[in-house]
Order: structure tokens, then sequence, then C-alpha cells
């Protein structure tokens, strides 16, 4: 193993790396965009707040108070519309989604029950068939709450009720469970890009030509090449993890797991992207054809999307994914830190690190044909 | 087997003739039924060869590439590869320096083969790929350091840096050099570990002019401090200027070879005299009853065959004696572009 050349390479990478002020700027932005933006989505969800236009014909407390009764929850910012409108046309040209509509009997039809049990009166929801998360979304809130409304008037309570706990402890929000999917996601493509111009663009220009005839192997070449795109890896988390403490006040546990994991990521990775750069020399189609790859990779193996939330296949197509391994490996390391599970994913995560990795080496050939 | 053109010294007809490194063949010329031997130059391993070559041939599906050539390379020369692109220059040299495996035949380099022990000779030999571009944000310094830690023994960088003329942009990054410089530094990467045998494929390819000329010097100065040098080159100025023997290669077979002056003797007309715009109507016939073979070339314009010296003379004398008024005279000798032509029917630069 000649350690000069291998020192002098990663030396000489970093300073030609750091010389791309455009390489830089976007290895470092790449990653804070998306801590900030996707950061912003989830952490945000806890603090939504909907639009409600509240039309009233009743002139009773009994409507006001069940009014009030809504706006003191959170999840309200209600405007009061005029009787004398039409309540569908407002909506349309004010640009509300949803709205509410007491009935002038509203009052009255809850006096009455006091008297007479088997009365009962209807409020009209009015949504915008087009906004299908908000309608339903609202719909079930503003069902929970006239429950309790009933309840509050027939003198009931809820026998059966529910308390809500976080399975990750009190600690963790959803950015919390959404950043080692990041992670793994960013590792993914800077490897498989860095691994594809080093097998296409360096075989245009004739370096691997070159090196061919110098003593030099592949695998010293290959392995110091690593370590730099080792040096991005970490620099990209790095970012990521420190972005997400800042900003969203990420707490995750770091552990030795999680090195493991990154540095075998970063072999995987890698190991994909000199099989792809082998078999489709063009750097232009190869650079297509490591899209290809990771794209549908980066929406199908639970990166920023629960799998649960994806169809029964395309959960199965997941288990296929070596990505899904990273995700779920990283999260069971450094968030819900159960061991048992973070070495039966890991576990796959160096099985296929040796196996890209190996493929790769094995079919990287600097010979001409 | 080994192929080679000879001229018939009587009649001026190219004969073909086959023999084994080392044989001498007779040969007798089909036209004017002269004899004579025609000696293929041994290719064995001698301590003045670089590199040998023998039966070398690369085929792809169909098509022989390169077919079963022989050749060697002295110590100390520059030996250029000349023949238009696609005749099997770069694969020869590609397979020479181990990039690509020969379908048959052996390489030596420095007595060692190099399909057994090119990792030998990897100290030995220096190398600029066809169309190399190195790392674009290392500088000029970096690049030779880079290439140089892969060696245990290297040259002085600072002395390349010197010799290659590149003192002024040993701190400019790679990227920003131009063309010739980028040239230069890979003819510069080729030396850093001081190698006794420089390879250059197409080292001044889609250079302008001047830089050509620098690259040319820049190969010159290395053939002075002693290196044997293989060059490749679609160039007949290049290999004229350049070489010490030349090999020309044409669909992947050795036509000729031999110093310029052997190849221009062996394959060349001779010299030309070519009066412009002449106003003499009679001065063919004069040229013709003084024994010159005259080449009538229309408007005025008189080629005149010159088989020696002197003849030149006797023509200028004739002109000034019979008042011929003329515009110019230019005598030309045959050059590689025509010892092309009239080894292949093609010329150089179409074929390319």
């Amino acid at each position: 193993m000649n350690l000069k050349f291998i020192k002098t390479d990663l030396y000489l990478s970093i300073r030609s790396w750091l010389r791309s002020k455009g390489t830089v700027f976007w290895t470092i932005l790449f990653p804070i965009l998306l801590i900030l933006i996707f950061g912003a989505i989830f952490s945000g969800q806890d603090d939504i707040e909907y639009n409600l236009a509240v039309q009233n014909f009743d002139e009773t407390d009994l409507s006001s108070q069940f009014i009030s009764i809504m706006e003191e929850s959170t999840f309200f910012n209600i405007t009061t519309v005029n009787k004398n409108f039409e309540m569908a046309d407002y909506m349309q040209e004010n640009d509300f989604k949803i709205g509410l509509q007491i009935p002038d009997d509203f009052g009255e039809t809850i006096q009455r029950y006091f008297v007479d049990n088997n009365v009962s009166v209807n409020i009209t929801y009015f949504t915008d068939p087009t906004e299908q998360t908000t309608g339903p979304i609202v719909q079930s809130i503003i069902s929970g709450m006239l429950n309790e409304y009933n309840n509050i008037i027939t003198n009931s309570h809820n026998v059966v009720g529910m308390d809500h706990e976080s399975i990750l402890g009190e600690e963790f929000d959803f950015i919390d469970f959404f950043v080692p999917g990041m992670i793994g996601f960013t590792i993914m493509t800077s490897m498989v890009y860095g691994s594809i111009e080093r097998n296409t663009k360096f075989r245009k220009d004739g370096i691997l030509r070159k090196l061919l005839t110098m003593p030099v192997t592949r695998y010293e070449w290959i392995f110091s090449k690593m370590l730099f795109m080792m040096f991005l890896s970490f620099i990209s988390t790095f970012v990521i993890l420190v972005f997400g403490i800042l900003v969203w006040g990420l707490s995750i546990q770091l552990n030795i797991f999680f090195f493991i994991i990154i540095i075998a990521t970063s072999f995987m990775f890698s190991g994909l992207g000199m099989l792809i750069g082998r078999f489709v020399r063009d750097p232009e189609t190869a650079d297509m054809a490591g899209g290809a790859i990771t794209f549908p990779m980066m929406f199908l193996a639970g990166t920023f999307f629960p799998l649960d939330q994806m169809g029964a296949e395309l959960q199965v197509i997941a288990q296929f994914l070596p990505l899904y391994y990273v995700n779920e490996a990283l999260r069971n390391a450094v968030i819900y830190n159960d061991i048992e599970k973070t070495f039966f994913f890991m576990g796959f995560v160096i099985a296929f690190a040796v196996i890209f990795f190996t493929l790769g080496v094995v079919f990287t050939k600097w010979k001409e044909d | 087997m080994v192929e080679k053109k000879v001229k018939c010294p009587q009649c001026g007809n190219i004969i073909t003739s086959s023999g084994i490194p080392g044989e001498v063949v007779p040969v007798t010329c089909p036209e004017c039924g002269k004899k004579g031997k025609v000696t293929f130059e041994k290719t064995g391993s001698s301590e003045n060869v670089a590199i040998e070559a023998i039966n070398l041939k690369k085929v792809y599906g169909d098509l022989a590439a390169v077919d079963s050539i022989s050749f060697n390379v002295k110590k100390g020369e520059v030996f250029a590869f000349l023949g238009p692109n696609g005749a099997g220059k770069t694969t020869t040299v590609e397979m020479i320096e181990s990039i690509r495996t020969p379908t048959e035949g052996t390489i030596k380099i420095l007595g060692n083969d190099i399909s057994k022990y090119f990792d030998k000779v990897k100290d030995k030999i220096g190398i600029l790929p066809q169309e190399f571009l190195s790392f674009e944000r290392f500088t000029v310094r970096e690049t030779l350091v880079y290439y140089a830690s892969l060696y245990k023994n290297k040259a002085d960088i600072d002395e390349i840096i010197d010799m290659m003329d590149l003192k002024d942009q040993e701190n400019k990054l790679y990227m920003n050099l131009s063309g010739g410089l980028k040239q230069r530094v890979g003819v510069a990467i080729s030396l850093v570990n001081d190698p006794d045998i420089v390879f250059l494929d197409e080292p001044s390819t889609g250079l302008d002019p001047k830089a050509r000329r620098e690259v040319w010097e820049v190969i010159a100065n290395l053939r002075n401090k002693g290196k044997t040098i293989f060059l490749t080159t679609h160039y007949m100025e290049e290999a004229e200027y350049l070489a010490d023997r030349i090999v020309i290669i044409h669909k992947g077979k050795i036509i000729a070879e031999g110093a310029l002056e052997e190849l221009i003797s062996n394959y060349g007309e001779e010299n030309i005299l070519r009066i412009k715009n002449c106003k003499s109507k009679d001065i063919i016939s004069i040229l013709k009853d003084n024994d010159f073979e005259t080449l009538s070339e229309g408007n005025g314009d008189i080629a005149i065959k010159i088989k020696y010296k002197e003849q030149i003379l006797e023509v200028l004398s004739l002109l000034k004696h019979e008042c011929v008024d003329y515009s110019t005279i230019d005598i030309r000798r045959s050059n590689l572009e025509e010892i092309f032509l009239k080894l292949t029917g093609a010329k150089l630069r179409e074929a390319s």
C-alpha cells in the first residue's frame, strides 16, 4: 500500500474541492436546504390553523357559545359571514376552503331538547371538493367538537377516552424521525454521482489509462478516493445535524453504530456508482442512469414519507432497496435506540456494502478492449 | 512473417516482399527483371533495442486493426509511427503500453516481455495518452507532485518545470491553461519518474501551429536529453521535423520504414523544378532536346524532373540563353505526403 500516494491524493482532492466554490457551496447548501424545507414541513404539523368561514343565522347565546368553543381551540381562525351573503358564493369569492353554517333554529332546538329529548338540529359544513386533505381533517375536528358540545348539553361524559403517548418518548419530534432518511439520501447521491464521475470523466480524459501504466493498483486508487468521498459524506452529515439541532432542536443519540452505518453506506453507494460507470461509459448518460436509480429509491425507501403511507406492493418493493436498510438502521441506531433492530438493519447495510463495493472494484476496468 | 516494400533501383517500380526478421530474401523486379535482395531487420533482443514488437496483431470481430506488424525502436532515438486516423497507431502504442491486450504477438520493453513483466518496466516508461486531460483544479506543480508520488524513484520536479519552460505557469490551475500548455504539462507528467522511454500519442493534435511548434521543441529537447521517444502522429511535418526513424502504417499494416532520407530515396520521386508563368512556347521542346523530362502543367507552368543537382544550373542557363521570361522558379523534393500517396493511392490528410 503506497501510503504516500494515498496521503497526497486525499490532501490534493480536498484542496481541489475547496477551490471549486460552486461545489463547496452546493455540498453544504444542499443538505441545509433539505433540513430547512422538510424541517419546516414536518415540524409545523402541530401548529396548523385552518381559516374557517362561519355564518350564524341563530340569534341565541348558545350558537355564540359554540363558536367561542371553536375559537378557543387552536385549530381555527374564524371569519364571521354576514347573513345576507350566499355562503357558497362568499367562500368562492373570498378563497375559503371550509365553512360552517348555523341554522336559525340552533338555539331554539337545544332549548326544546330539555323538554323533548327527540329533537335535533344540523349545522351545515361547506367544503371545496378540490381540497381533498383539509376538508376531511377539519370535518373530523368539528365532529369531535360537536360530540363534546353534545356532552355538555346532555350533561353526560365520555366513559371511554384516549390518552396519547409517543412511542419515541417525550423528547422526539417528527423531524428526528425524518433526519436519518435525509442523511442516507444525501450520502447516496454524493457517492453515486462521485463514483460515476471517477469512472466516466476520468476514463474519457485518459487519466485511468495513464494510471494503468503507473505503479498504482486499482485497489489503492479506489481506496484513496473512498477516503475523500467519506470526507464529503461526513461534511454533509455534520451540516444536517448542526442545522437540525440549531434550527429545529433536533435530539438524536450519536453512537458508534451511527458512524459504522455512515461508512458502510458510503462504500455501498460508491460501489453502486462504480457499477453504473462501468457499464454506461458516456458521462452524461451515466449521470442520467444514476438519477434513474437514485430518484425512485429516494421515494420508495421511506426517506421522506413513512412506508406505512404507501401501498402494500410498494412496501414490498422497499424491502429490496438498499436505502431502506440505511434509513431503518440509522433510525434504530440514533432514535429508537433499539440495539437488536440496529444490528439487524446494519447487517444488511454492511452486506450490501460488501457486495456492491466488491462488484464495483472487480468490474471496474482500466484496460481498454 | 513481415511484409516490406522496396523500390527497384533500375525502373523505380515498388516491389512487395515477405520475410521473417533477420532474413535476406532474393527478389526480382516484375517490370524490368532486375534481381536484388531485401533485408528484413532483425528484431531480436539486443542491448541497443528499447522496444521490440513481433508479429503484433489486434483483431476486433472481423477487423484486424493491427495486422501482424513487427518493428523495433532503438535506444535514444525518436521513433515516429505515422499514419492517418484509424490506421492502427493508437491501438499499437496502447498494446505496447499494456492498455490493450494483443490478440497475437510479443512485445518487449528493455528486454522484458510485457505480458509477464510489465510491472518491472512501469518505472522505466512515461506516457502521454491520446487526448489526455489531467485534474482540472490541481495547479501545474501539484499535478506533477501528485503523479510523482506514485513512484519510488522520481525526477526533480523543479528540473522538469524548468525543462518544460513551465516556471511561470507552475501555480496556475490546470483548467486555466491553454491547449498547448496542457500538452506541455502532459509531457511533463510523463517525465516525473525520469523514464528511459517516453510514449507520446498524438501530442500536437488539435493545437494551433504556434502551440504545435512549442510541443515539438519540447520533444526535441527530450531527445537531446537522451530519452527514447515513441511518437505517434498523423502530421507528416511532425515526423519529418522530429523523427530519427519513421514507420508508416496504413490499415493496420506497416507499409514503409526507415529514416526520412531512406524513405525519400526508396519511395520518393526525383526533385521537381517548377517554372511558373513561362512566356516561351518553345522552351519545352528545347528542354526535351537537352534530355530533360518535362511535364507541362498548363497556363505556362512547366515541371521538370531533376535527377542530379547540376541539372538545376543547366535549366537556368538554358532559360537565360533563350531569354525566356517567367514569374517564379521553385524546386521541391519529395515528402512523406507524396510517399504515402505513392504507396497507398490516398493522400495522408484525406485518409485521416
